[in-house]
């Protein structure tokens, strides 16, 4: 008799349990994202049964960002633990595709390609980050530089600081005749990946040569150096005089606390800017006008007269079928919190790494994305 | 009484048994036991390579298919359009759009880079060791000897970081200043930030002096003493004793440590990844420029060539790793080869006197 009650106290719960989840069950959010109006999903969060560790690696301008929320994350939920791991964009794709890591970061959205052989494999963008060009050339500061410029650099076509070209952006500063050192990352890199796209984007040159990707085929330049990861471009930069570089902003203030200088970069528009919360925010804002469902969007010099020109969604790759029901569900919360600008996305975290949180008009389909991973 | 007595008298087999019938009949079942395990053991390495080039063939096949001659032809090794585009479809094979794969820099770079450092490396590790051997009191021999045998033992990362670091760019601003000003072809032009071929060249020199020398002092020291006293007893100086009795001694051990060196030498990874500048496509023009090696190629390449959706890239990389395989591989073949050919002396004394 007692066995009885008990077992029917067990299954009022569970039913209870799998009714207050049905909405949020993958087979009807795939087709209500499609139809997805003004009632945004809510995926099923919460701290798991069990404890579960969440592997993530990939991409190094991401990952100041993901430590940052390591403890917060597992004071709130104390059954989820994040381990993230640095390695370059490539290798978090690769990384998450393999199945060796639960989570991969990357700057760089999945291609066509990747898309097609992995179905049920997504990018789920979490804040937005940008990127700056570093030099090294004493006595100069204020720098202000074009893409088509930066092309011209990395293709070995423009060698000196003094050369007409710069000179032509930069009346008033006098520069030195100082040989450029283009630096350039080795790692398969997402930040590689928005630099060659900013490239392409302004030069038609480089776009139909080395194109834009995590890995390009670099022209050779002679004097190029070469580092690994955001910190060993920082590192190679300031050991070099003349050198210039394209390092992620949450390395940003190491870069400036070493006395690199942070470039003006010309916009679509025209004006010269850097990257701060307002100009980032600005390209955001302008890109995400038309944002796929599969959430692969560039931001690259976009239009708006205070856009930064190199910005990009700063993405988590994972499948949408996950092994077990805590893990599906740690990983829905974790992704949750990242968003949430009471938790990750919270201005203490984000103004240390210089990113900003996404776009309004881009959370309600993040957050259907989110729910699609079930186990 | 009478097996054992049997037993003892050796010359000619029992009647009706082969020698070898009757040496196997005398085996105990532990000595059955050893000798298969050591036969395993044996077997082992030869089965290990074996399938590790088999493996290697396997996962290049789809690209030696696919690329043919072409991959001994080209100069251009590029991933292609991995953002978009149709793939390209050759013999059956898909790569992705704009793709093309060619060893030529990388194979370039790899045999460049360890003649150079082999050059380098030789002549310092034969007359370090010969110092070391004859010239240095006994009871320093045991300490310097040791530093020796502890440079052998440093990984190769940390000489890579060194490289970059320090070696480099001190060189950049020295040594290589100073060569670029003889204006020598090919030794010339701008002397870079220290990332490239010359300095990659120098660091594996000093990663593979230990293992020669090392070698080369071991052989030294196992000159015979008579010989050399003889050497001395017919008035020969100590320079001239060294180089018509001690090093034509150990003539063929020399090489084969050289050989040793050198494999090491193709196929350095990490520490050439770290200063040779990775360049791709590209001969340099200059010693000083950066270049690039298969092995150091492949390490860099790798996690981009993972995210290849047609599988390609993965497939051009093992056929970089099975030409690297195959040269170092040829090295030592080649090697064992040539040290046969001059061991056929027999003892040198006597000659060249």
């Amino acid at each position: 008799m007692r066995r009885l009650v008990l077992l029917a106290a067990v299954g009022a719960v569970a039913l209870a349990a799998c009714g207050s989840s049905s909405p949020t069950s993958s087979s009807t959010s795939t087709t209500s994202a499609s139809s997805n109006t003004s009632n945004s999903v809510t995926p099923n969060i919460g701290n798991p049964t069990a404890a579960v560790t969440i592997n993530e690696s990939g991409s190094s301008l991401l990952y100041p960002f993901l430590q940052e929320l390591v403890t917060p994350l597992h004071t709130q939920y104390s059954n989820i633990t994040l381990a993230p791991a640095p390695g370059g964009s490539g290798k978090g794709i690769s990384d998450a595709i393999a199945g060796t890591v639960q989570l991969g970061g990357s700057d760089a959205y999945l291609s066509p390609g990747q898309l097609t052989q992995n179905p049920g494999l997504m990018n789920v963008p979490i804040v937005v980050s940008a990127q700056a060009v570093n030099y090294n050339v004493p006595g100069v500061s204020n720098l202000k530089l074009t893409g088509d410029i930066l092309a011209k650099i990395y293709s070995g076509k423009i060698v000196s600081w003094s050369d007409p070209a710069i000179a032509a952006v930069n009346s008033g500063t006098r520069l030195p005749s100082t040989k450029i050192v283009p630096v350039r990352r080795v790692d398969s890199s997402g930040d590689t990946f928005i630099f060659t796209s900013f490239l392409s984007a302004t030069n038609t040159t480089w776009q139909n040569g080395p194109g834009f990707g995590t890995t390009v085929t670099w022209p050779a330049v002679p004097g190029e150096l070469t580092a690994n990861g955001n910190p060993g471009m920082v590192q190679t930069c300031k050991a070099t005089p003349g050198c210039v570089a394209y390092v992620g902003v949450s390395a940003e203030s190491s870069a400036q606390s070493v006395g690199l200088g942070e470039a003006m970069l010309q916009n679509k528009a025209g004006g010269f800017v850097q990257p701060t919360a307002d100009t980032i925010t600005a390209a955001a804002t302008a890109g995400s006008a038309n944002v796929p469902d599969n959430l692969a969007q560039p931001l690259i010099y976009e239009d708006g007269a205070q856009s930064y020109p190199i910005v990009n969604f700063e993405y988590i790759v994972v499948k949408s079928t996950q092994s077990s029901a805590d893990l599906a569900k740690a990983i829905r919360t974790f992704l949750s919190f990242a968003i949430d600008p009471s938790g990750g996305s919270s201005q203490s975290y984000l103004s240390k790494e210089d990113f900003v949180a996404l776009p309004s008009t881009v959370v309600p389909k993040v957050k259907v994305a989110i729910a699609k991973i079930t186990p | 009484m009478t097996a054992t007595a049997e037993r003892a008298t050796v010359p000619g087999p029992p009647s009706g048994l082969s020698a070898r019938a009757r040496r196997r009949s005398e085996l105990t079942g532990r000595d059955v036991t050893v000798s298969a395990v050591l036969a395993v053991a044996a077997f082992v390495p030869a089965a290990a390579l074996v399938w590790l080039t088999y493996e290697m063939a396997k996962q290049a096949y789809p690209a030696i298919v696919f690329n043919g001659w072409r991959f001994f032809t080209t100069k251009t090794f590029t991933l292609g359009n991995l953002y978009g585009g149709t793939p390209i479809v050759h013999h059956g094979y898909q790569a992705a759009h704009g793709a093309q794969y060619g060893v030529l820099p990388f194979l370039f770079g790899t045999v460049v880079s360890s003649a150079i450092a082999v050059v380098v490396a030789v002549p310092l590790s034969v007359g370090g060791a010969l110092f070391l051997a004859d010239r240095v009191p006994a009871r320093l021999q045991g300490a310097l000897g040791t530093f020796l045998e502890v440079l052998a033992g440093i990984p190769s990362v940390v000489f890579g970081l060194w490289g970059v670091f320090t070696f480099g760019p001190l060189m950049s601003r020295t040594g290589f200043k100073w060569l670029a000003a003889l204006h020598i072809p090919w030794l010339s032009g701008s002397p870079g930030a220290g990332q490239g071929l010359l300095t990659a060249s120098l660091v594996l020199a000093v990663m593979i002096i230990p293992i020669i020398a090392s070698t080369t002092r071991e052989l030294f020291r196992s000159v015979p003493p008579l010989t050399k006293e003889g050497a001395v007893a017919l008035g020969l100086t100590p320079s001239e004793t060294a180089r018509h009795v001690t090093i034509p001694f150990v003539r063929t051990g020399i090489l084969a440590a050289t050989i040793l060196g050198l494999g090491r030498a193709l196929g350095e990874t990490i520490a050439v990844l770290i200063i040779s500048g990775n360049a791709l496509n590209i001969y340099p023009h200059s010693i000083f420029d950066p270049f690039s090696t298969m092995a150091a190629g492949i390490a860099a390449i790798l996690d981009g060539a993972l995210t290849d959706s047609t599988g390609m890239a993965l497939h051009a990389l093992g056929e970089v790793g099975l030409v690297l395989l195959l040269v170092t591989l040829l090295a030592n073949l080649g090697g064992r080869f040539l040290t046969r050919r001059f061991s056929v002396g027999g003892l040198p004394v006597g000659r060249g006197i």
